[in-house]
């Protein structure tokens, strides 16, 4: 993994992203004990030279040109799906923003914190999110503070609670 | 083998030992649960290999 993240970086330093970061299941794994997933999520801020009127054109061209293939969503880098999502709202714009940067092993690189990762999932709700949710909330060191005002600033907060009441019966 | 009914205690005790090894797990090094990650597919493939091609055993 440690050369998909290396591909990553250098497409940032290309200028075709502003910023990157970690999301979905490889972030979740971060966090807690490894589960099981297949692609690597790529939350990032577009650049001005790749904002186009198709915002993934200009990374999909670059890869293309090194010979990476494509798979529907995804784009194999040294053998990893990797799908690109640019920032489609402002709490994953926030999450990329806030983002932290860690080493795998000698390469630098940006993971979603933990905090941010539970309110997406909320956002996107899917039966794997909830799953996640749940790992997160018993496996991982969560600032509750911090998760409680990007949940207030993003209304999730109700919807949070809910679903606590609903597992954990508080 | 013979059953033995535990006590409410002993089996919250059982759960959380249970808990404090999840825990303990989530602690490891990132490249290290990744490598995990990377059995576990090799693992749901011998069960259930899948035809699509974003859903194969990463090779790196």
């Amino acid at each position: 993994m440690e050369k998909t993240i290396k591909v990553i970086n250098k497409i940032q330093k290309e200028g075709l992203i502003k910023k990157y970061a970690m999301g979905g299941g490889i972030a979740t794994i971060f966090y807690v004990e490894p589960i099981l997933t297949y692609d690597l999520d790529i939350f990032f801020i577009p650049s001005e030279k790749g904002r186009t009127l198709t915002i993934l054109s200009p990374i999909y061209k670059w890869l293309k040109e090194k010979g990476y293939k494509t798979y529907k969503e995804h784009i194999i880098i040294e053998g990893i799906p990797v799908q690109f999502i640019p920032v489609y709202n402002k709490l994953i714009e926030d999450a990329v923003k806030e983002a932290v940067e860690i080493k795998y092993k000698n390469t630098k690189t940006l993971v979603i914190r933990a905090e941010h990762l539970i309110a997406i999932m909320l956002q996107t709700f899917r039966p794997k999110d909830k799953e996640r949710i749940i790992k997160i909330l018993d496996e991982a060191e969560i600032n509750m503070n911090h998760l409680m005002e990007i949940l207030q600033k993003y209304n999730l907060k109700e919807k949070f609670e809910r679903f606590r009441r609903w597992c954990y019966g508080e | 083998m013979g059953s033995k009914n535990l006590s409410r205690e002993e089996i919250e005790k059982l759960f959380k030992a249970k808990d404090l090894f999840h825990r303990e797990l989530s602690k490891m090094p990132f490249d290290e649960k990744i490598k995990i990650l990377v059995q576990l597919q090799k693992i749901a493939d011998g069960v259930r290999p899948s035809l699509k091609r974003n859903q194969r055993v990463w090779r790196f």
